[in-house]
């Protein structure tokens, strides 16, 4: 939107919507699964002991929240972009 | 005012400017009912009272005592406080859920003494003993038996972070950009604009990191975020005096240069090393710590993983947006260069 020698607002708005919809494009079955970040309840709970500190298993809890909580709200917030770049440059 | 002038056509009245309350107490009776005996005797009382010098309040006074003897009147004011009330209830308890406003008061406790010590030791902390913050042990008032320990407000230990030094520092760092800006006949009000958003990025970047950081590294307890994003205003301080001094010797024509780097290299330096024994204690509380319920012993591979946290956040993340600060060159080419705010129908600015 502005000029590179500045971090102004709405350049960060717009990386930060970019870098949101990867995460949230990500999808489950035919990406996550293959590559053996699927879900978090692999095993079910044997004894309590869940692996939920781990970094993998938190980059997963991560994603899996991000592409459930902001789905639509990604696609009011890219529209709202599309319609700001289409309409002022 | 307007009883004040009944007094004129009687001469021999004492001359009275404007009748004045018997005790200014009358002001903070406005926010309960006031008793109706004083209230109306005053509405006729005014007059005959001598002026006692306090003649500021005065000017109210006559005007409630006017309207406040209606009952209604009074009804209706009293349901206006209570509705007042229940309003700022309202606002409060929203506004509680997103900021925590008691836990924030605790970072803005200081003193002035606390203020000079905590700035010589951001810019020189080499020579500092012991970083640990001091606690105090009280009773907890819900679990009897076992103690609270919280720790000491920033008045009353140096080692404690606050945020009043890190804000001020950060308003300081606009401001004295855009004055060199303007010293170089570059000013435009935009600018200010500008570098505050700048400023404002680099700080919500940081949290990112910090918040990333906690996120993956189980970092549980709520103060520590506000801990967290206080350490990372401290490092305006720095900031500040090496735009200063580089603007000073350079006269103006931005950092670089020997005595920009150097003073750049040091400033980094002390921030670094302030960084690293502060946050030694945030991150990595010591094993031997005494009954405190709420903190648990943390596994060896995630203290390897945190120290390695602790290690890039203080000199690699540092060293990039300490140097993102000072490196806006205002003097020489600066970017705005005439073209950027105007024309050509560019959006977003």
């Amino acid at each position: 939107m502005a000029s590179l020698f500045f971090f102004n607002f709405g350049g960060f708005f717009q990386a930060s919507i970019l870098i949101v919809n990867a995460m949230a494009i990500l999808s489950e079955d035919r990406f996550l699964a293959r590559i053996g970040w699927g879900s978090a309840q692999n095993e079910p709970a044997f004894g309590g002991m869940q692996d939920n500190a781990s970094v993998k298993a938190k980059m997963i809890n991560l994603i899996n929240s991000v592409r459930t909580l902001m789905r639509i709200p990604l696609i009011f917030l890219n529209a709202l972009i599309i319609v700001w770049a289409i309409a002022f440059g | 005012m307007q009883r004040g002038s009944y007094q004129m056509p009687p001469a021999h009245s004492p001359p009275l400017h404007h009748p004045v309350p018997q005790h200014i107490s009358q002001v903070p009776n406005l926010r309960s009912p006031p008793p109706p005996a004083s209230q109306n005797g005053y509405g006729y009382g005014g007059q005959q009272s001598p002026p006692q010098g306090q003649g500021g309040q005065a000017g109210y006074m006559p005007q409630f005592g006017g309207f406040m003897n209606d009952p209604t009147a009074q009804m209706g004011l009293q349901m206006g406080q209570s509705a007042m009330k229940v309003g700022q209830e309202y606002v409060e308890q929203n506004f509680n859920r997103y900021i925590n406003v008691s836990a924030l008061k605790h970072y803005f406790n200081v003193s002035n003494r606390y203020v000079l010590a905590k700035t010589t030791l951001v810019l020189f902390p080499w020579r500092h003993r012991p970083w640990s913050r001091s606690q105090t042990n009280t009773a907890s008032p819900t679990h009897h038996g076992t103690t609270t320990t919280q720790f000491l407000p920033p008045r009353e230990d140096v080692n404690s972070p606050d945020m009043y030094i890190p804000l001020m520092a950060f308003i300081t760092y606009v401001l004295l950009t855009t004055l060199i800006a303007g010293l170089n006949g570059k000013f435009e009000p935009q600018l200010l604009g500008m570098t505050f958003s700048n400023a404002s990025v680099v700080i919500v970047l940081e949290l990112l990191v910090l918040w990333l950081g906690r996120y993956f590294l189980n970092i549980s307890s709520e103060s520590q975020i506000y801990d967290l994003v206080a350490y990372s205003g401290y490092k305006f301080v720095g900031v500040i005096v090496t735009v200063a001094v580089a603007a000073v010797v350079n006269r103006g024509k931005g950092t670089g240069g020997w005595v920009g780097w150097t003073v750049f290299a040091y400033t980094f330096m002390a921030n670094a090393f302030f960084l690293l024994r502060s946050l030694k204690y945030v991150l990595l509380p010591p094993d031997n710590s005494p009954s405190n319920p709420s903190m648990q012993t943390i596994a060896r591979g995630q203290r390897s993983r945190r120290t390695q946290f602790l290690f890039v956040y203080s000199y690699v993340v540092q060293f990039a947006f300490m140097w993102w600060l000072t490196a806006l060159n205002f003097g020489g080419g600066f970017p705005v260069a005439g073209g950027k705010g105007m024309g050509k129908g560019r959006g977003g600015r």
